[in-house]
Formats: C-alpha cells, structure tokens, sequence
C-alpha cells in the first residue's frame, strides 16, 4: 500500500450530507477498483482467458451485467468491458487478468481513479435520472442488473441499476465532473422537486 | 428529435445519444491508391456531397451505447428511418435506385 | 365598481354560477398599483372583469384601447406582466393566469397610463400607417434604419423584458409513454380511459389547472349524467391508475419528428409569491417521446369581423359563457349576442339565467331552425336573422360600449343602411369554431379544409399522432365520445400489443342537434373601408379586413407572403383567432375559394413558454459542466486564478500577497528558469492504443513515423485532418512493443478520442488494436528546472533519475513515493522537466509530497500562463494560437515531422494541393518589437505599406505575443506571408492609437541549442 494518501474525486463534500434535505440518498462509493477490459466477444480463447480469471463469463447482451463475488462485470460495448472490484482484492485481479490476457488480443487497463461512482438510493432515485438524460429510467424493463450509458446532466456517465425496493443505482461520472454532477443532483433531487410519475395521483380539478 | 436504434447493440435513443457523421459510402481514394489521386478526385472526396431529397444514406455513432459507427438509411423529406446496417456493409439496394430517379 | 353587479350570486339558479371559484376565501392582488379583491380559483381576467374592469392593454400598433376577448390561450389582447423584480415576467395572458393572494399585474404597451396613451394618436393618423408602412417609409436612407427601429420598436412592442436576475430553479425531465393525450377535455379523458384501460402508460396534460374542458359549458348527456360530472367520475378513475400520468398546468407546447413532444408545467405560478418553495422547479420542462399522440385539444371560437370589433366588451360568446358559469362573472349587464351558427345561443341561455338581460340575438342565417334555437325564443330573447352589426358604439376614448348598430346582409356582400341601434354594454360573438389542429400540424401533418364548419381539419401525416373531438372538427358529443374512445383504445393497443382484457362497453352520449353554420367573413361598416372605422382580424398585430384587402391588391397574393407582410398571425398568439378569418377575407378578396388561397403553417410552440425550462438546469453554478483536476483544493487554497480551458478550469497563475498578474507570472517564470516549477497538466489528452497494428495505425494518424519509435522512448508529433491542416500535437510514448500512449492537447482530448475510433472502425477496421482514452485515470504533473532531478531524487522511488540513466524523451515506470507512476522526460517550457503521470485518487498527496520535498530547492507552482510564455521563448508552436484551421505544419517550419517516405496518412495528400504549396502561405516568424517594452496584441495586424488611413494590404498577424521575463524584453510570433523570406525585415503594425514596428527574426528565442533541456 503507498505511502500517500487517497483522496476521490468527492472527498471534499463528504461532510456536506448530513444538512441536506435530499429526497434520496446519496453517496460516493470509495471500496471499488475498476477495469477496463477490452477483447472481442467473438473471440474465444480472450473470453475463455477472462472468464477463468473472473469466475464467470463476461456479458455479451448488451447494456446488462453480472456479479460474481464482490465482482461486478458491466457490458460497456460488444469489446468492452468495465469490471468493478473490491479495493483489497483489486490488485490481484488487475495482475491476474493482465497475465492472463498476455497472448490475446486484449487491453487490460487499471481504471480505479478515473471514475467516481456515485451510489444513489431510494424510491425516488430515478426519477431523479430522468432530469438528466434522454433515457427513461422510469420504464419497466430498466431493472437490476441493467447497464446504460447516458448523456447525464451533459456529461458522459454510465447508469448501473444494482438493486431495487428501495432503488439503488450507481452513477459513474468520469473523475473531473463528478463535483459539477454532485451540485446537479443537490438541485434536482432536492425533496421539493419530485415529480411522483405513474403512481396513483390526487384526483386533479374538473 | 430523431428516434435511433442501433443496429449492433439495438440501444434505442434520441438522436443526442448519437453522433452524426454525414453521408455515407464516401470512398476514400488515397486508401487504395495513395499515389495516383487528382486534384479533382481528390476534391470530390472531400467537399462533394448529394444532398438528396429522399433517401439518404448516413453514418451514425452509437455514442451512448456500443460506440460504433454504423450506417442508417433516412428519408430526408418524411425523417422516417428506413434501415440501420453496418458500417462495413455496401450500399443497399433501395439506395441505389433512389439515386438513380 | 364595488364587485357587485358583476359577481353573481351564489343563491342563483341554485348555485350553478361560479363553480370553481371559493367565495369564501378572498384574495388581493393589484392591476397597475390599484388593489382589488378576487377569490382563489379566479383567473386575473375573471378577478378584473368581477371588479369592472374593462380595459386591459393598448393595441400594437394604433394603442387602441383592448379589452379581453377569450377566456382561455387564444386571448391576443389582454397581456400583462405580472410578478414584480426577480418574478417580473412580461406577456401573460390574463386568461390564463391563476390568481393568488398578492399578486402584481401591469399592463403593457401604454404610456403614460393605461387609460390615456400618447400614442393613441396613431389611431387618427392610422390611414396614414397601413401594412408595409414603416417598410415603405423607413427605406431611406438605409444607414438611419437603425434610427428608426429603435423608435418604432419602443413605440410598437409587448411587455419588458426582466432586469433582475430570476431567482427560480427550473428543470427538464424526459419521459417515454405509450400515448400522450393532449387536452384534458371529453374527448381527452375519453381517449385515456380506453388506452389506460388496455394497460397502457399514458400521459394526459391539460394547460389548465383542471380538466374536463368544455363540459361545464355543454348541453346533452353522457350515458345517464351531466358532461361534468361524467368528466369527474373519468379523471378520478385515471388518478388511482398508477399507469396513468396527469399533468395539470402543462402546456403541449410542440410536437416535433418521431413523436417527440415537448410540454411545459407550471408547478408554483399559482402559488403566493411567499409560500412559493425555492427548491421547487418553478416550471418543468417535459421532453416525451410517445409511441402514439393524440391531440384533444379542442378548437378556438372565431371572432366575426366588423366595425371596431376590438372595443373593450366584445368577447367572444363561448368566452361569456365560461366567465359566468366558471368563475360567476357576468361581464356586462346588457348583452347582444351576435352568431353565425347555433353554439352562441348556449351563450344566450347562460347569460339570461345568470341575471344578464339578453334582448337580441343577431344571427346572419335565414331563417333557421334547431332546438337550441326554439329554447332561445321560448326564453323570450328576440332573434334578428340575417342580420349584421355593422358598427359598435363607444364611450369617448372608446374605452366601453353603448351600443350596437344593425344592419341587413345584401346579395353583394355589402351592407345596408342600419336599420336598428341596441343598447348594451356587451357583445358576444361567435363566427364558428376552428380545431386547434396547431400539434397536428408542427411535423408533417397537413390540414384539409371542411366545407360544412368553414374551417381547416387534420388530414394527413406520417407521424403516428391523431385528432380526437372538436380538434378533430368533431363538435357533437356522441361523436366525440365514440371516436375517442376508438381511438384511445387503438392507441393503446397497437402500443402495447395487448387488446383489452373484457371488452370494456363505452357510454352513449346525445345531445340537441345543431343547424348548421353560415359563413360570414366580413361585414363592412356601411361606406369606404378606410373611414375611420376598422374591422380587426388580428386583434395582438392590429391586421385589419382593410389591410389583407390591401396586400391582396398590391400582389401578396400567397399567404405564406400576405403574413409576412401584414404581420397576421405572428407574435405571442399565432393567430388562433385570426388565421381562418384572414383567410376567407383573402378568398374571398382573389375571387377564389380557402383551400385555393391556402393555409400558413403553425409552427411551435403552441403558446409561449419560459426560456428558464428551456435553459433548465443549466443555469447559474450549473450552467456548464466545469471539470476539476484532482490538484483543485490545492490550488483553491493557494490563491490560484483559475482558466477556462474547454470546460476545465486549470491554474494561470498562483497571486502571492499583494501580486497582480504579471508580477506572479514572472515570479513563477523566473523560479522556474533558475531553480525548479511544478505545473499540473492533468487535462491533456491520454489515450491508450494497444495492438499488433497500433505502430502502423499511429503512422497513419500523424504525420511523422509512429512506427519506428523505440520501447521506453517518447516521440512529438503532429496530427493533420484530411484537408491537411493541422488540428492537434502531443507527445506519444511507447510503453511497449504492441502498447502507445498517445498525449493531445487539453482541449481535443474526447474529440481525439472520437477521431482515432472513427478512423480504425470506418476506414481501417482490419487493424487490430484496441483504443481506450485513460486521461481521467491520471494526474499529471511536469516537475521543471534545473533542480528538477533534485527533488525528484530525493523522494523514495524505483527509478534511476540520474542523467546518464534517464535521458531526454526517455520513459520509465516504477513506484515514486510507493504510487505506481510513470515518467517521461519531456519538456515544454525548454528546461530540464520530468513529466509524472500518477493514478489522479494519489495526485493531490504526490503534489504536496513534491511540495515538500521541493522546499529547499524552492520549487514554484507555476501555471498556464508562464508556461505559455516559457514555450513561446522556447519557439514552441501552441495548437489555437498558431493553427486555426487553416493553418498546415509547412506553414510553421515543422516541414521536419512530415513524412515524405509514409505511403499514406490522414493529410498527405492534401497537402500536394497547388494552393497549400504556393509561395502566399503566411509562415511562421519571430517577431521583436523595436521597443523591447512594447507587447503587441494579439491578433494584430502586420501591413505591406504603412498609409495614413485603412484600407492597407495586411500580410500576416500576431498569433502569440507575451512579456518575456527571462530575455526582459516582449517577444512574439506572427504568420506572416513569405515570412521566413522576410528575415530581418522590419514591419509595421497599425493599432487604434499608434503603430508598432517590429523585427522578423527566427521564432526560438531562448537556448536554441537545448542545453538546458538536455541537462
């Protein structure tokens, strides 16, 4: 472990929570490392190489993920591949599959502190989403599980849909704007501004 | 808004989870023949464009999904996007009759 | 002017008048600083009209006085401003805006005041001001024209525009529905209930703040009940749907390509300034793409058109109608119902019930007969058929109506003698109704014109969007409720694919039969149009029957021209009251039929929406993303100007005390230069490419071989776009055989990204390789000076630092404090400097270990701006400052990374084009003023021959140009044409005030050999 210390792209605002009056939960994740993998899903000895390192089969349908372990392996393209890992275990599956991977045609790159993840949780969490982005969070087959990139409040960022009731989906933001789509969702998710879509509604005036 | 859909990952979106990248099938001539390009040919491939009304064959990047660049087919009168097809692939036949009218 | 006699009252007719207002909860507001009292569910124009109030604004162009016309979005006249400072906000119809307690209305286009305006005299001399008027006079001279606009635009115009910052937050949201019902009326609610009903997600908006349209306002029944109460049971049943969205206050403000709709929501203007929430969206911008549309959203009354119809108590009769049962206002006291078809006479009814005494109703139809009409007679109101008003009187100032003058209709179109005059203070009219066919129309859809309703209906589209009801030209209740029930379901059906579960039965509907309706476009006051009497068709553009008379005649014969012209149908309203009129005058005026004259398109939005949902969240501290390094709490709190860079904001320089600018930047220059800098480069481009073809891929990218490039060495390069212009440079390294890692310049670093991609997959996706940007992984920082290898040393680390281990353009990785990093010996500011590329979570600990470790050698943060100036001194090119896109690497001597034995790369050949290799290019120079204290601007122009005034023959400008604190004395370099052939030459820049003149010499000036770098 380095001698230095590890400071996120939101370190600074960690403090600022606890006097928000937010209409969901908010937080960035500091206990993942991430990889950027890419090969071809029609090749077979990569994907056969990466599953025995990873203990699963990567994902080939596209924007859907699967977890192994403390493994998260998100479909980013039909050659890319971004795999969330635990922090302690991280270094160990970064070499593994860099070895692996040698003899293949594949790119192996150590993405940890590129993104910030940003964990958003509660039953308002996509309606939150749908402020941002052209994608409709709130139609039924978003889901557990499902991966898709966005145009988020004019960033790129990529949505992954990790568990739902209540509804926790992680937003990556690449590092440099994780501080400008923080303030975003300060505004936007502010309890004062929920919209309450398809739900049973107060009759309104006839 | 255009509604666009991918024809290799079928990420379906607004033309802002796209990128426009003009018409298709222009053919690069120093690719296969570097050393033997005129001027003209050379203008050609680099300003000369049809601009039909009607079908037109365009180049489209899945910006916010697979991130590849693959071809649609859209009427530029009526917007209706007739076919999405790879990159790679040749011009379709519907494409050529249309430019033959 | 007590609020009596105008509120009716609640023991009337058992309460059937003001059903959506409280009277028990009163409210204050104001109209031009007097206070009034209204009650909540009041619109402004139903609090003002129960207070007496009559007059609402002045008319564009003649300041005539207006009154209000309609009740609902069509209004053309009565706009006001309402709120005040932060909330100020210009051209709300008074229709449309809910009252609340406090609230500040101001009337608009008048001055000094509402009830006598200055301008009014444009009404006397208006024979003198007809359409084209101001594009005839104002013609000459054509440089006063700016002159004339500002006066006229003062003169002529709506409200003001804010001039305190809007303090709201707004947003946008996106959704996707299955169908989208526009309008909340019967056929609307119809229309969802079927679609939600087959499971169907659904999204029913109305712009008012309640639904059921005209229920309350219709005669027949649906099923067993009443309209409204029909309309009730409907919209509770859609509310306890959790597949069902109802969007009150929500306009549908356009439909664009592939069903895409837009619809703004107006979430706290109804509320009291005071118990507004600041974190409330004020409107919400909604961005919905629907599978199918379906438009409800009813249709406007026309207006007919006739002598001094604008006056203030001329109202539309549905709108009469909708004041006295909605809100309990009757407008006037003696009403004149004036109709071409039978609606009008609900109007009548509701009046004579409400207490208003109705004693006529002129009907320009024959004899004619229905059962509304045998209800009107059996109520003892007299009906005058073809009949005419042919003139209102007023008032003086025309302020208010005394009268109505009455006149037969002749085979000529012409009318005669009046042959009656009726007291009244009120006119209702009604010349038929048009369907606000305005969303079908926005994308592709065309109209067809109705000979039966005189009126233009949907036709044909290719979008998947239909009309439904009256915005279908259907105004028959049991044809609405059938037809919208049809096609709700079939919306839904062929949107989900599910049918519906048990045949659901939908409810029969009847109601009176209607006799039809006549056509009557204009009925002249008696005598020469122009005698000062006016017939208005477009009441907001002040576009009279004389003036589409007038531009038929002098050739606007299309009306595409004709609105162009007379300005009909244009401003806040569009024309939802004018356009059919207009168009029968103009038919009628060419001799040929509507359809022949044709139809202008409606355009969005369908009514004015804010520009702050259109901005929505990008606004104030979220107008743009800002992107931060991961050194930027540093940098805050070391008093660092930060520097917009595309959207980063990076370091330009660090004020110590009381420093300006300058001062810092030759300080940290000067440490630089002699001890040691450190600058954080962490926004350039990073970019990974991996494979067996990644050498040759490069070599076909740059101009320069890629693939000849050792393991662990660095290489400049240079990128070209296809015209052979160059767009981007940057340091490459090969970190091994098959593995590059590409730099680029801050500002091209995605668009790089998107180029190499677009290239392997579309030009060469037979090359095997792998292309992943890595920039947002890593901090990089530049460590520079001659004790630059000091400080490095010092730290703990796994790499040999010495000179004889790490030479120049050398790259190494290892562990530098125990952080994996990378390293590479290159440099920008010309001295001895060592790039680091840390993981950027470890950037911020790195720095401020370098810090540390830097103290005693006096390590200087420096920023952009040094750094520029310490390139420039070096004769280093900077990409944005010597390119600008027309600019080739020949251009600025860099002849020697263009490669000439590559067989093809992106450039090369455009190169060879005549015009890139003639002997006009503007090259490269150095430039030294002849005061060595003189900075020149950037930008500035050299001259062939110094004149006394322009024009003078420019050869070249100024692209960079800095004070050099190291030479002590400003440099610069210029492009300038057959620079290099000029060496030695002196030229003359002309500025605004003096001219300076400055040497042409070779563009390093500073260590030419690379001594200090090679250190």
């Amino acid at each position: 472990m380095p001698d230095l210390d590890r400071n996120l792209a939101l370190s600074h605002r960690h403090q600022e929570m606890e006097n928000q009056a937010l209409g969901i939960e908010m937080s960035e994740r500091d206990d993942v490392g991430m990889i950027d993998l890419r090969g071809k899903a029609d090749d077979k000895a990569f994907m056969k190489n990466a599953a025995t390192v990873l203990g699963v089969e990567l994902p080939t349908d596209p924007r859907t993920s699967i977890k192994k372990g403390g493994i998260d392996i998100l479909w980013l393209s039909i050659d890319q591949w971004l795999i969330t890992t635990p922090l302690k275990s991280h270094d160990k599956t970064l070499s593994a599959l860099t070895k692996k991977l040698t003899k293949n045609h594949a790119l192996v790159c150590d993405m940890s502190d590129a993104r910030s993840i940003i964990r958003l949780s509660g039953d308002r969490v996509r309606e939150v989403l749908i402020k941002g982005c052209s994608f409709d969070a709130t139609q039924p087959d978003f889901k557990p599980g499902t991966v898709r990139r966005l145009l988020f409040a004019e960033v790129a960022a990529l949505a992954h849909f990790v568990d739902s009731n209540p509804d926790v989906i992680d937003l990556y933001v690449f590092r440099s704007y994780a501080n400008y789509v923080w303030e975003w969702l300060l505004q936007t998710a502010h309890e004062d501004a929920g919209v309450g879509l398809f739900q049973v509604q107060d009759a309104p005036v006839v | 808004m255009l509604l666009i859909k991918c024809p290799i990952c079928d990420c379906e979106g607004d033309e802002t989870d796209f990128h426009y990248g003009g018409e298709g099938h222009i053919q690069r001539p120093t690719s296969s023949n570097p050393d033997k390009v005129g001027d003209e040919a050379q203008r050609d491939y680099l300003y000369v464009r049809k601009n039909p009304r009607g079908l037109h064959s365009e180049r489209w990047l899945c910006e916010r999904g697979c991130g590849k660049w693959f071809h649609a087919l859209r009427d530029t009168a009526t917007m209706v996007i007739s076919k999405t097809y790879l990159i790679t692939d040749k011009p379709p036949a519907e494409l050529k009759k249309a430019g033959k009218k | 002017m007590s609020g009596k006699p105008y509120r009716i009252p609640s023991s009337r007719s058992q309460g059937a008048f003001g059903r959506l207002i409280d009277r028990d909860a009163a409210l204050s507001f104001t109209f031009d600083d007097k206070t009034y009292t209204g009650f909540k569910g009041d619109t402004l124009a139903s609090a003002l009209l129960a207070n007496g109030v009559r007059l609402f604004g002045r008319s564009f162009k003649y300041h005539r006085p207006r009154g209000v016309i309609a009740a609902g979005p069509e209004e053309p006249n009565a706009l006001v401003s309402v709120g005040s400072g932060a909330t100020h906000e210009p051209n709300n119809r008074i229709t449309d805006v809910e009252l609340y307690d406090g609230l500040v209305a101001t009337s608009q286009n008048r001055w000094p005041s509402l009830a006598f305006d200055v301008s009014a005299i444009n009404n006397t001399f208006s024979r003198l001001i007809p359409s084209g008027f101001y594009y005839k006079t104002f013609m000459w001279p054509a440089k006063l024209w700016p002159h004339y606009e500002h006066i006229i635009r003062h003169a002529a115009g709506l409200g003001t525009a804010p001039q305190e910052e809007d303090e709201a937050v707004y947003e946008q949201v996106h959704v996707n529905c299955d169908v989208l019902i526009a309008g909340g009326g019967i056929a609307g609610l119809a229309a969802a209930l079927a679609a939600a009903e087959v499971g169907a997600r659904v999204i029913i908006a109305d712009l008012s703040p309640r639904f059921g349209g005209a229920a309350d306002c219709i005669d027949g029944k649906i099923d067993s009940a009443a309209p409204l109460a029909w309309a009730k049971k409907a919209v509770k049943k859609l509310a306890a749907m959790d597949n069902v969205y109802i969007l009150p206050r929500t306009t549908v403000t356009g439909h664009y390509d592939h069903n895409w709709v837009l619809m703004c929501e107006r979430l706290s203007d109804h509320i009291s300034e005071a118990d507004r929430l600041a974190n409330r969206p004020r409107h919400r911008l909604w961005k919905v793409r629907a599978k199918k549309v379906i438009v409800a959203t009813g249709a406007f009354e026309r207006p007919l058109t006739f002598a001094n119809n604008d006056r203030p108590g001329v109202m539309l009769a549905s709108a009469a109608r909708s004041y006295a049962t909605r809100y309990g206002v009757t407008p006037g006291e003696r009403a004149v119902i004036f109709t071409n078809n039978d609606d009008a006479y609900l109007t009548a009814l509701t009046l004579q019930d409400a207490g208003v005494s109705v004693p006529k109703i002129i009907d320009v139809r024959e004899d004619t007969k229905s059962a509304l009409i045998s209800r009107a007679e059996d109520a003892g109101i007299e009906i005058i058929h073809s009949s005419v008003i042919s003139n209102v009187e007023t008032s003086f100032g025309g302020t208010s109506i005394e009268g109505v003058q009455i006149a037969t209709r002749t085979a000529t179109g012409r009318l005669a003698q009046p042959f009656a005059r009726i007291e009244c203070d009120l006119v209702c009219m009604s010349g038929g109704w048009n369907p606000a066919v305005h969303l079908f129309a926005h994308v592709n859809g065309s109209v067809r014109f109705d000979d039966t309703l005189q009126t233009f209906r949907p036709d044909q589209t290719s979008e998947a969007i239909v009309a439904i009801g009256a915005a279908n030209g259907h105004f028959d209740l049991s044809t609405t409720i059938d037809e919208s029930f049809d096609k709700g379901y079939a919306a839904g059906k062929s949107a989900t694919g599910k049918s519906r579960p048990k045949k659901a039965v939908p409810p029969k509907a009847r109601q009176d039969e209607r006799s039809p309706l006549e056509a009557l476009w204009f009925a002249p006051a008696k005598g020469s149009l122009n005698e000062g009497n006016k017939h208005f068709i477009d009441f907001q553009n002040d576009v009279t029957a004389a003036d589409i008379e007038l531009a038929a005649r002098e050739g606007y014969r299309s009306v595409e021209h004709l609105k162009r012209y007379t300005t009909l149908g244009m401003a806040t309203d569009q024309g939802k009251t004018s356009n059919i009129s207009a168009l029968g005058i103009l038919a009628d005026t060419l001799n040929t039929t509507i359809p022949a004259a044709g139809a202008t398109r409606f355009r969005p939005p369908f009514t004015p929406f804010s520009l702050g949902s259109i901005a929505g969240t990008q606004a104030k501290h979220l107008f743009q993303p800002v992107r931060r390094t991961p050194i930027a709490t540093w940098h805050h709190d070391n008093n660092c100007d930060m520097e917009p860079v595309g959207l980063w904001r990076r370091p330009f320089c660090y004020r110590h005390g009381t420093e300006d600018r300058q001062a810092a930047i030759t300080r940290e220059i000067l440490a630089t230069r002699e001890k040691a800098g450190i600058i954080d480069l962490s926004s350039l481009g990073k970019i990974e490419v991996k494979g067996p073809d990644a050498g040759v891929f490069l070599d076909r990218i740059y101009s320069n071989v890629f693939s000849t490039l050792k393991p662990g060495r660095c290489r400049y390069g240079l990128m070209m776009n296809e015209d052979g212009f160059l767009f981007d440079d940057g340091v490459t390294v090969r970190l091994a055989e098959d593995h590059f890692l590409m730099h680029t310049t801050s500002g091209n670093a995605d668009r790089i990204v998107g180029w190499l991609e677009e290239w392997h997959q579309t030009e060469w996706p037979d090359l095997k390789l792998f292309i992943t940007p890595v920039t947002e992984n890593y901090t990089q920082f530049a460590v520079a000076g001659p004790h630059s290898r000091d400080i490095l040393q010092k730290l703990e680390s796994t790499i040999d630092f010495s000179r004889e281990a790490f030479t120049p353009l050398d790259y190494k990785s290892g562990e530098l404090c125990g952080v994996p990093v990378r390293i590479y010996r290159i440099s920008f500011s010309g001295e001895l400097s060592y790039e680091i590329s840390v993981p950027a979570n470890y950037g911020l600990a790195m720095w401020q270990a370098l810090m540390v470790a830097g103290k005693e050698f006096g390590l200087t943060a420096y920023g952009t701006e040094p750094l520029h100036v310490m390139r420039a001194e070096k004769g280093f090119i900077a990409i944005g400052d010597e390119t600008d896109g027309t600019v080739t690497p020949l251009d600025l001597d860099l002849g020697w990374a263009v490669s000439k034995k590559k067989v093809d790369y992106i450039g090369k050949r455009s190169l060879q084009r005549s015009f890139l290799k003639g002997d006009e290019r503007k090259e490269m120079v150095g430039l030294l003023t002849d005061d060595p204290k003189e900075v020149l601007p950037d930008g500035c122009y050299a001259v062939e021959q110094l004149l006394d005034k322009p024009p003078m023959k420019m050869i070249g400008h100024v692209s960079s140009s800095y004070y050099s604190p190291t030479l002590n004395r400003s440099i610069a370099f210029g492009l300038i044409k057959n620079g290099r052939a000029r060496m030695g030459d002196t030229l003359q820049f002309p500025l605004e005030d003096k001219v300076v003149s400055a040497k042409v010499v070779s563009p390093v000036f500073y260590d030419s050999e690379g001594e200090r770098q090679n250190a």
